[in-house]
């Protein structure tokens, strides 16, 4: 559906994005991942038009569009700050874009009522002027109006992020279901990463301008190709090289202690009845953070500190200087060529 | 970041030139051509021509170069009384407006004062009423006839009638009537200064005279400076306040020039032109001081939680009283010249003439009559013709300006416009309308063979021009704090160029346009400066007719009725516009 082949963008001599290429599916929620800074934005705006590339092309449909201006493009979008226009109502900014596309009136009237029926607005809120609207209204109608003149694509720039916390949490479930209604590609940049792996069927690492990483939200988060995604992507612990080896030791297996080495924290295991595959060390609880659903414990292992979370169930309770055997699969390790996080 | 912006950095204006030119359409290559045309015309014919001309009158007098006329300067005993009396002027006004000013803030927003709203009120009276109009308020109770005067005679029979004439007139006069900025600019600074900074000084134990020295003042002190040289800058080109008040020992610089433009022979007029090139140099200088200081910037509050000024009760309780009665005098000062002139607005001639209030003659009879004489509505209607126009006009052009420097930032032709229509900022009043007047006293070609001296649109062009700047840096800020995803939202979803302007950017920015529109409005509506030079002969503005009523205040009671009515109807409209712009809601956008 869309491709970006080699793309480059350029601001005077800074290099906002290099050789990015894009596959993204008919149909499909994929999402732009990374920190501020890092080119998603950029590339989101390349496909629509706002930005055109100093090198590389746009392909929609196989179609080349990478000189095709922004007004031409039929590209839906929603903005950050949902850019509704204030001096309109809500219906006049849903009817906008097809009212410069000279639809006749009662066209207009059906497909605005249509639209803001999908997205549950009512007919009182579509006579309100915008500034009257709660933050998820608003997302709605922004939503609602780079829906109704039928895109084939739509584009989101961090939608969620003017938000609290509650209400992200919320939208982001209405979001979902919304593109599963519509069934329409959807193109959506974020750095929030409980957000891409929540709402995508692939994902891109951004850094620097650069891919660091495409997949599955699974695999960029259990297969993390770089020492930047795996970083990126939740929280993880880096173990000193002593523990690599001890580690290698323990299990038997050939390690290099001098490469990078992560583990996630949900895979550290305290007090866990030994296994096959398990290797296990003594440790001591060293601090301890409540989250409700979870505990967060510090443990001191072989000489430096881990996180590792385990479910507040009842059973496991922990106190600071409790002895505690802390076990690992060397499989779940994951490992990176050095001086490779740029 | 708007489109085209990956492509546009790293090159040059006229490589940006060419791209952009090969990606227009036709109908917006005529647009551009056509706003094109008149920019230059507009720039070169209206402002930068003529003030080159000015320059040739100084330099070029006898066809080649010379310094002639500043020799003549040096010679002219009235030329150069009148610029070392602006140079003395100017920086005592600074130093007593500043002193007031200063206290007017700190009455309104910072001390616990009892009435600080009816103060306020009072103290705010400028902003609807100054100028030539002020002035003849002031002489109306302080002149040789005055109310104060008469009061005073009768105490001390010997005394001077004439001693509000002179210096000290023309000081105390414009000390009042320069406040308007302070209590703008500056009681914004105070009210944006973070109280709990107050509140932790005083928790480390600050007293509190320590605290309004080294914690509030500093953080004014940038606002201070630009209101001191804006002030300073006023000084210098003060006219109205010395030509009726300043008698024939005080005149300035600006008066002078006047005077000798009016004069038929040329090396007058060259004399008027190297007075008003001072006077220009002189304003380039304090504005270029004032840019560095403002470069600097502001002290930026690091709070993110601001909390508002709890007025400061003052401690010590002779002092209180000292500063209440302090604030209620400069109250009597600014209200008195206001009242009176409502009061004996409906007052007869006779009243007027012996100064005496007698409410059972009060009628409508001097509005019946200013409406039913046509000499004397008609420089009301003049007035307001030439200042909605010209303030249409300027939004209209600087509407334009912007919304090309907008999409255009940094190439040649909005670089032009920016700097182009700046022009005005740094030239005094008289010194364009003297350019315009030297310049258009004879046809030119770029002005279509007509010569304008005489005609009604001089003075048009004249208010056009004064109003650029302070429209251009008000409409600039507007279009550039607008959101960019507005106009990337409606191209987005196919709207084009014009379209998008149309019916999304103007109708955000049209408040704030009609807003300085009215500002606008309301300044040329007094406006005296302008006018005296450019004003066509039959028709002449309210300033004018202002002007030349007061100098007869003695000898014609008629004029005087007329004059208390024009102000008082200004009055009414300045509020109406002020509170319009800014009472509703908090305009902040507006103040500069």
């Amino acid at each position: 559906m869309i491709d970006l082949k080699g793309i480059e963008v350029k601001f005077g001599d800074f290099t906002a994005l290099k050789d990015i290429n894009i596959h993204v599916d008919e149909g499909q929620f994929y999402t732009f991942l990374g920190p501020s800074g890092c080119g998603k934005t950029t590339t989101l705006r390349t496909i629509t038009g706002f930005i055109e590339p100093t090198a590389g092309q746009v392909f929609v449909k196989d179609k080349d569009i990478t000189h095709v201006p922004v007004e031409k493009r039929n590209i839906g979008m929603v903005f950050q700050n949902y850019a509704l226009f204030p001096t309109m109502s809500v219906y006049e900014n849903i009817a906008f874009g097809l009212r410069v596309k000279k639809v006749n009136k009662t066209d207009i009237d059906r497909r605005v009522k249509e639209m803001a029926g999908k997205v549950d607005l009512t007919e009182q809120q579509l006579a309100r002027k915008v500034a009257e609207l709660s933050g998820g209204q608003q997302q709605r109608v922004a939503i609602a109006r780079a829906l109704v003149t039928n895109p084939e694509i739509i584009c989101l720039d961090e939608p969620l992020s003017n938000l609290d916390a509650k209400l992200r949490v919320q939208l982001r479930g209405e979001l979902k279901e919304m593109q599963r209604k519509f069934g329409i590609t959807t193109v959506y940049v974020t750095h929030d990463q409980e957000e891409a792996l929540t709402l995508s069927d692939c994902i891109t690492v951004f850094n620097k301008g650069r891919i660091e990483q495409t997949g599955t939200p699974y695999e960029i988060y259990n297969h993390s190709a770089t020492e930047f995604a795996c970083n990126f992507i939740g929280d993880i612990n880096k173990l000193e090289p002593s523990f690599v080896r001890a580690i290698a030791q323990q299990s038997n297996r050939p390690m290099n202690a001098e490469k990078p080495t992560y583990i996630r924290l949900e895979r550290i295991h305290v007090n866990e009845p030994e296994k096959g595959n398990l290797v296990a060390f003594e440790g001591t609880v060293q601090g301890r953070e409540y989250f409700g659903l979870y505990f967060k414990y510090l443990i001191q292992v072989q000489g430096q500190v881990l996180k590792c979370i385990e479910k507040n169930d009842g059973h496991k309770y922990f106190d600071e200087g409790d002895r505690v055997t802390v076990s690992l699969d060397p499989d779940h390790l994951m490992t990176y060529e050095a001086g490779d996080q740029a | 970041m708007t489109t085209k912006r990956a492509l546009n950095q790293g090159r040059t204006p006229m490589e940006r030139m060419k791209i952009a030119l090969a990606r227009m359409t036709p109908g917006q290559m005529v647009l551009i051509l056509i706003m094109a045309v008149v920019f230059l015309w507009v720039i070169l014919a209206l402002m930068i021509v003529p003030i080159l001309n000015l320059l040739g009158t100084v330099f070029f007098e006898g066809g080649s170069f010379s310094t002639d006329t500043f020799n003549k300067l040096l010679k002219s005993k009235r030329a150069m009384k009148a610029l070392r009396n602006s140079f003395i002027l100017a920086p005592t006004l600074s130093i007593t407006v500043g002193v007031v000013g200063i206290s007017l803030v700190l009455i309104t927003e910072y001390f616990d004062i009892k009435g600080a709203k009816i103060l306020r009120l009072g103290y705010l009276t400028t902003l609807i009423y100054g100028g030539v109009t002020l002035v003849s308020g002031y002489k109306f109770i302080y002149g040789s006839n005055g109310i104060l005067t008469t009061a005073l005679r009768s105490v001390f029979p010997d005394m001077n009638i004439n001693w509000f004439q002179g210096y000290g007139a023309v000081l105390f006069v414009m000390t009042f009537s320069c406040t308007s900025n302070h209590m703008i600019f500056l009681r914004n600074a105070m009210r944006a200064v973070d109280f709990q900074t107050v509140e932790a000084a005083r928790n480390m134990g600050a007293s509190q005279w320590y605290i309004l020295r080294r914690v509030v003042l500093p953080v004014l002190l940038p606002s201070l400076f630009a209101v001191t040289i804006l002030t300073f800058i006023t000084g210098l080109s003060a006219m109205s306040a010395p030509m009726l008040v300043g008698g024939t020992d005080f005149q300035t610089i600006n008066p002078m020039i006047h005077d000798f433009a009016n004069m038929t022979t040329s090396s007058a007029k060259s004399l008027a032109a190297v007075l008003s090139l001072i006077l220009g140099l002189a304003t380039m200088l304090l504005l270029a001081v004032m840019t560095a200081i403002e470069r600097r910037g502001h002290y930026m509050s690091v709070s993110k939680v601001k909390t508002k000024i709890i007025k400061q009760k003052i401690t010590n309780p002779v002092v209180n009283v000292l500063v209440h009665i302090y604030a209620y005098v400069l109250f009597v000062i600014y209200v008195i010249p206001v009242i009176m002139i409502v009061l004996f607005s409906f007052s007869d001639t006779v009243h007027i003439q012996s100064r005496q209030l007698d409410f059972s003659t009060f009628s409508l009879e001097n509005y019946r009559s200013l409406l039913s004489a046509n000499s004397a509505y008609r420089p009301f209607v003049v007035s307001i013709l030439y200042s909605s126009v010209a303030a249409v006009v300027v939004g209209l052009l600087v509407v334009m300006a912007c919304r090309y420097i907008q999409k255009r930032r940094h190439s040649i032709g909005s670089n032009f416009l920016e700097y182009g229509l700046m022009i005005p900022w740094l030239l005094p009043t008289t010194m364009i309308a003297l350019s315009l007047m030297l310049n258009y006293n004879q046809p030119r070609w770029y002005m279509f063979n007509q010569p304008l001296i005489g005609t009604l649109i001089l003075l048009l062009f004249g208010y056009v021009i004064i109003k650029l700047p302070f429209t251009m840096r008000m409409t600039k800020a507007a279009f550039f704090s607008l959101d960019n995803a507005l106009e990337d939202a409606s191209r987005n979803m196919g709207a084009g160029e014009l379209y998008t302007f149309r019916r999304v950017i103007f109708p955000v920015i049209l408040p704030t346009v009609m807003a300085i529109a009215a500002l606008n409005f309301n300044s040329l509506l007094t406006d005296y400066d302008m006018s005296a030079f450019l004003y066509h002969p039959t028709n002449p503005t309210l300033g004018v007719k202002i002007k030349s009523l007061t100098e007869d205040m003695g000898t014609n009671p008629n004029g005087m009725a007329l004059t208390f009515v024009y102000a008082v109807l200004m009055m009414i409209i300045s509020g109406v516009v002020l509170y319009l712009v800014y009472g509703r809601g908090n305009r902040d956008d507006l103040k500069e």
